[in-house]
């Protein structure tokens, strides 16, 4: 059974790329534009990963992180943080909050993999 | 009377007896009796005569040269005489002459005895040829008397001379002892050629603590210590040859063997028969202590002069170097002589006229100060030249100081700044629209990696070229975002380097596979830092990125700290490929960089560099090629807040 990852991004070409990208790997990809919606879907769903944006309408990458980390059925999920924002206090921001690897805008297909290896260990 | 005048009366008074003698003898009317005889006292008279002519004039100053010539002569007198029986009358004149002759003595009891001597002679000759009977017997005897009153005439006039002579001689005596006692300087008096000390005056015993007594006791040797013994016996030879000499080299010893350094001067004098050499001296201790403050002095100027790293130089007003100081000779490769005299544009730069804008002809126009920034192409350098006035009293210029300063590296540096100035801004507008162009910028690199997946895309190094582009505008806003934290006054907390760095490495092994890197950490405790732990974050990691790449993830990283006296050290240590040499001097400006255009930015570095400055820290760089690199950071630690 392959895994599934939920990709949250406001960007609809980030979320696109990370879409097809993943679903070459053999992954099941679900989406969300906004905090918000990304909560819902992972009340909904179960979970093997998720990839979070931080600057998004409505519920930033940084309450989702803490909403999914206090909550116990969501806690075990890994996360990976992917932003624009690059500076340094925010990956340790991230990190705190319980991110499990930080990806920064623009990022590339290696990176992507490099953090995927790193999740699930191998492929 | 000196040696040379009574040399030449005695001589003069001889020469007239005999030629009186001579034609008394031959033209009066008296007999000849032995011609033989006469002719010998004659020759006899006038070879004695030439005789003295040869002798040494102190000799006549000898009295008893001078005895022996009175009874000399009046015994020839009156042999000439005896021989030249009848001569009647006018022969007795030349006793006259002796009586004379002996009233140079100045000696009345001398005197006295000659007019005696010569009244019996007389008497005695008279009485031989028979004359005191004959018809004139009378006035032959009367003129006995005559001769002994005439000899007591020249007796009472010699004698008064004498006393007034000796009373004036006692004043005069006293005056110059006054004079030789009371003098400022010290005079010796050395008898010559024993030159032992006969007398001394009381600035001798003042400045030689010796006692005159003391002083008498000694020779010329003694005045001087046994190493100048040499030097002063020199000295004396000279002063013998020319009979004066002067010398400040040489220093008497005093009494105890303190050494007192004098400006000497000796003369030979003459006194009577007798001869001397005066020795003046004067203490030069206190002219030699302002010499030594003047030298001093002059020293300090010149090393004041000297210690100033810009190039100073005093010139005329017509461009003569008169004065430079290390940092023009130094500058200019050349040495003090080179320099000195020649005019300043033909000595510095080779050219016939002032260079264009320089202050110092200004200042030679104008009298006052000017600067000015000249370019020199030798070697790229710009000059900020000031020129200063040295007026006289009169306000006329005298000469003028040119200041140098090579401020090349410093505008350099300004240039930098103002560029990092720029980047600041940059990196402040950037920060603010980094999410708005990153975001874009992972769908272009993103898109166009999965069209590069797509098959049926022909041509994919332009796709490529199209990832590689976005790469570089991505590593440029995250460089130039950078900036603006720096530019930020941030909140600033106590920073465990330790612990700083142990995440910096986490975060980097995230960021970066690097599996086959030791890591050795060697870590003490050291003291809080006062700083913003994202900026400190942000130098570690990327030293240790750094570390990493130049590894190309393989090798050894060390991580140490340590704690120093005034501050807590960091060390960043890699055995990777190193830094050429001829870079290091660059690797901390911004935008410099090694890597291919998109491969870096040449700011990171640059950054590092900023963050640790800011926090008043060191950063410095070893590295040698294949061998390795290490940073090494030192932060002063916080001064303590009692």
């Amino acid at each position: 059974m392959s895994k599934k990852i939920l990709v949250v991004d406001d960007e609809e070409v980030i979320r696109k790329f990370l879409r097809i990208q993943l679903a070459k790997l053999g992954y099941e990809v679900k989406e969300a534009a906004d905090g918000e919606q990304a909560l819902e879907k992972l009340g909904k769903d179960d979970f093997d990963l998720l990839i979070c944006d931080i600057m998004m309408p409505k519920k930033d990458g940084w309450e989702v992180i803490k909403e999914v980390k206090s909550n116990p059925k969501t806690r075990g999920i890994p996360v990976i943080v992917l932003t624009a924002k690059q500076e340094d206090p925010d990956m340790f921001k991230g990190y705190d909050l319980g991110a499990s690897y930080y990806m920064t805008k623009p990022f590339t297909k290696d990176q992507l993999l490099y953090g995927l290896k790193l999740m699930f260990g191998g492929a | 009377m000196k040696g040379q005048d009574r040399k030449k009366v005695i001589l003069l008074l001889r020469w007239t007896a005999i030629i009186v003698t001579s034609y008394l003898i031959f033209f009066s009317k008296g007999r000849v009796t032995d011609l033989h005889l006469i002719h010998l006292l004659i020759f006899g008279y006038i070879f004695s005569n030439l005789l003295l002519t040869f002798l040494p004039k102190t000799w006549f100053s000898n009295p008893k040269l001078f005895y022996s010539l009175v009874i000399f002569d009046t015994g020839l007198v009156s042999f000439g005489m005896y021989l030249s029986e009848m001569v009647t009358t006018d022969f007795y004149i030349l006793f006259f002459l002796v009586i004379i002759f002996a009233s140079l003595s100045r000696n009345f009891k001398l005197l006295m005895a000659i007019g005696g001597v010569t009244a019996l002679l007389y008497g005695i000759l008279l009485y031989s040829w028979g004359l005191l009977t004959s018809e004139n017997g009378i006035s032959y005897i009367l003129r006995i008397p005559f001769i002994f009153i005439m000899t007591v005439f020249y007796g009472y006039i010699v004698q008064t001379f004498t006393r007034e002579t000796q009373k004036q001689l006692a004043i005069s005596e006293d005056k110059y002892q006054g004079l030789f006692e009371n003098a400022n300087d010290g005079i010796i008096i050395l008898r010559n050629p024993q030159l032992q000390i006969v007398d001394v005056n009381r600035e001798v015993e003042r400045l030689t603590s010796y006692k005159k007594e003391e002083l008498l006791q000694k020779g010329f040797s003694d005045l001087f210590g046994s190493e100048e013994d040499g030097k002063a016996l020199g000295y004396f030879e000279e002063v013998m040859k020319q009979g004066e000499g002067r010398t400040d080299s040489l220093s008497l010893m005093r009494k105890g063997g303190v050494p007192l350094e004098v400006d000497l001067s000796a003369k030979r004098i003459d006194l009577g028969d007798e001869s001397f050499f005066q020795l003046i001296f004067r203490d030069l201790t206190e002219q030699r202590r302002l010499e030594k403050k003047i030298r001093e002095s002059k020293m300090n100027l010149q090393a004041i002069f000297d210690g100033i790293q810009d190039r100073l130089s005093i010139q005329t007003p017509d461009y003569k170097i008169l004065r430079i100081n290390k940092a023009v000779i130094q500058h200019h490769h050349t040495n003090y002589e080179e320099l000195i005299g020649k005019k300043c544009y033909e000595a510095y730069y080779q050219k016939s006229l002032p260079c264009e804008r320089c202050p110092v002809s200004v200042t030679i126009k104008t009298k006052k100060p000017a600067s000015s920034i000249l370019k020199i192409s030798e070697g790229d350098t710009s000059l900020r030249t000031f020129s200063y006035p040295i007026l006289d009293d009169k306000g006329d210029l005298r000469s003028v100081i040119e200041y140098v300063q090579d401020i090349t590296e410093e505008q350099r540096l300004q240039k930098q700044l103002i560029q990092s100035e720029k980047l600041a801004g940059v990196g402040i507008l950037a920060s603010g629209v980094a999410h708005e162009i990153n975001n874009p910028l992972a769908g272009i690199i993103g898109m166009a990696e999965i069209a590069l997946e797509e098959e049926t895309f022909k041509n994919k190094a332009y796709l490529k070229d199209i990832i590689s582009c976005g790469q570089r505008i991505g590593e440029i806003v995250k460089g130039l975002g950078s900036y603006s934290r720096i530019a930020k006054k941030e909140e600033q907390s106590l920073v465990d380097m330790n612990e700083v760095l142990e995440d910096s490495l986490k975060m980097v092994r995230l960021a970066i596979k690097a599996s086959a890197v030791e890591v050795v950490e060697r870590f003490q405790p050291v003291e809080k830092i006062e700083a913003n732990i994202g900026e400190i974050q942000h130098v570690f990691t990327h030293l240790i990125t750094n570390a990493f790449q130049a590894m190309n993830s393989k090798g050894t990283l060390i991580l140490s700290t340590r704690s120093l006296k005034d501050s807590a050290e960091v060390k960043v240590s890699d055995n990777g490929m190193g830094i050429p040499q001829k870079y290091i001097s660059h690797i901390f400006d911004p935008f410099f960089t090694t890597r291919n255009p998109g491969e870096g930015t040449g700011l990171g570095l640059n950054i590092v560099y900023r963050i640790v400055t800011k926090y008043e820290g060191t950063i410095d760089v070893e590295s040698e090629e294949n061998m390795g690199t290490t940073f090494t950071i030192q932060f002063p630690k916080r001064r303590e807040e009692s």
